[in-house]
């Protein structure tokens, strides 16, 4: 499968004037957005609005986009450059942010950095998406597990997939859809409820 | 929901979708809420997985996005630069990549014609003429002029004399009424050569060059 087609096809429907499709993208990069700028600027709140800004320029520059790259690194060059203007602007000089720290360490401090600005029910709901995903991983069967870590942790193609787990294409396919099935069946949930805590709270 | 549509959604998101059916779900995904609702999840989904701690799962990101962009206009086709026109006029390049290559091919046979020289026959034509050459020697072309030339790649002109075979009893009585004024020298080596084959068909400029030299 050529890569980007999917994104593609939404930039293409936004280029002709369906706004629609763009949300579809913002959707499917603000959490890899947001923890890019965070490289950059010091707390998730700012670095959502870093964010934000990043897309909504990139909004206005998709019509000179022409799909030479994919849109991923498109919208990652403009993220970048919005968030070294803002360190500039706001006169603060970008974190150091080792690339090859371990994971571990890496998740200890963005969290640490995170509860420094992050709302108590914005925390818990956070928390409670984390633990409800991570519970419905492991109560996946083991072909459905493998398949959607294969994916999404190591960034395999499904021909890839297939290969390593000696099965046919569509049944990597079937398996993927199935465990994120499985899955959203119980965030569904959260994300329902969670919305009606927080409207509580409000 | 329809289970083929959520199994198609799962495989657009993951960029393993067919570009023909990426098309149809794009228009699909962006007017469909709860569609979008399900999309937006399977990000946080692999957002867990991949253990990308520091964002908010349940940030309005996406939702300040989407406001901000309700006061922007469409983008529209006259504002895009290079995707619409480039598609607009990709049916003539190969016309014009067809008449460029036909040009090119007319000027290449016009000017390899005007380099041939007027006379030179077709290949198929000097081909037979050769051949018989090279059975009867024409006395006219010296021998070693042609073994002396130079490779060339050009056709040799045909030769405009034709090759002038002399009966063996014409040329033996022309030997015979000129051994009465040549010298005995010349008359034996015409002679010897004569009877030996060694000149088995002379044409007739060869014995003329043997009585100047006789003479």
């Amino acid at each position: 499968m050529s890569a980007d087609v999917s994104d593609l096809s939404l930039v293409r429907r936004v280029q002709r004037g369906d706004k629609g499709a763009f949300d579809a993208l913002v959707l499917k990069y603000q959490h890899k957005l947001v923890k890019l700028v965070m490289r950059y600027v010091r707390n998730p709140a700012e670095a959502e609005d870093v964010a934000q800004e990043a897309f909504i320029k990139a909004y206005r520059a998709l019509p000179q986009f022409r799909g030479d790259s994919a849109f991923y690194t498109w919208l990652y060059r403009i993220a970048i450059n919005t968030a070294k203007n803002a360190v500039v602007s706001r006169d603060r000089s970008p974190i150091e942010y080792d690339l090859d720290r371990h994971n571990t360490d890496e998740s200890y401090d963005m969290q640490g950095r995170m509860k420094d600005s992050e709302t108590p029910e914005g925390l818990v709901l956070t928390d409670e998406i984390r633990t409800t995903v991570n519970a419905a991983i492991d109560c996946l069967p083991e072909d459905l597990r493998t398949a959607i870590v294969l994916r999404e942790l190591e960034g395999l193609s499904y021909e890839e997939i297939a290969a390593a787990m000696d099965c046919p294409v569509g049944t990597v396919r079937s398996r993927i859809f199935r465990a994120r099935e499985a899955i959203d069946r119980r965030l569904r949930e959260v994300f329902e409820g969670g919305l009606g805590r927080a409207e509580e709270l409000g | 929901m329809n289970e083929e549509l959520d199994s198609q959604l799962s495989a657009m998101f993951d960029d393993e979708l067919p570009p023909a059916e990426c098309e149809l779900l794009a228009r699909r995904l962006s007017r469909d809420e709860q569609l979008k609702a399900r999309w937006g999840r399977y990000a946080v989904m692999g957002t867990v997985i991949r253990a990308e701690s520091g964002v908010r799962l349940n940030g309005p990101l996406a939702a300040r996005v989407s406001a901000v962009l309700l006061a922007e206009p469409a983008l529209t086709v006259a504002a895009l630069p290079a995707a619409p026109r480039r598609a607009g006029v990709r049916w003539w390049q190969p016309v014009a990549a067809s008449a460029l290559a036909a040009g090119v091919a007319a000027v290449s046979i016009l000017f390899l014609r005007s380099e041939a020289p007027p006379s030179a026959a077709p290949l198929s034509a000097q081909q037979p003429a050769m051949v018989r050459g090279s059975a009867i020697m024409p006395a006219s072309v010296p021998a070693p002029l042609s073994a002396a030339a130079p490779d060339s790649y050009v056709v040799p002109r045909t030769p405009s004399v034709r090759p002038v075979v002399v009966p063996m009893t014409e040329l033996a009585n022309y030997v015979v009424a000129h051994s009465m004024v040549s010298s005995p020298v010349a008359r034996r080596n015409l002679l010897s050569a004569f009877m030996t084959g060694e000149g088995a068909a002379p044409g007739i400029e060869a014995v003329r060059e043997n009585a100047k030299i006789a003479q």
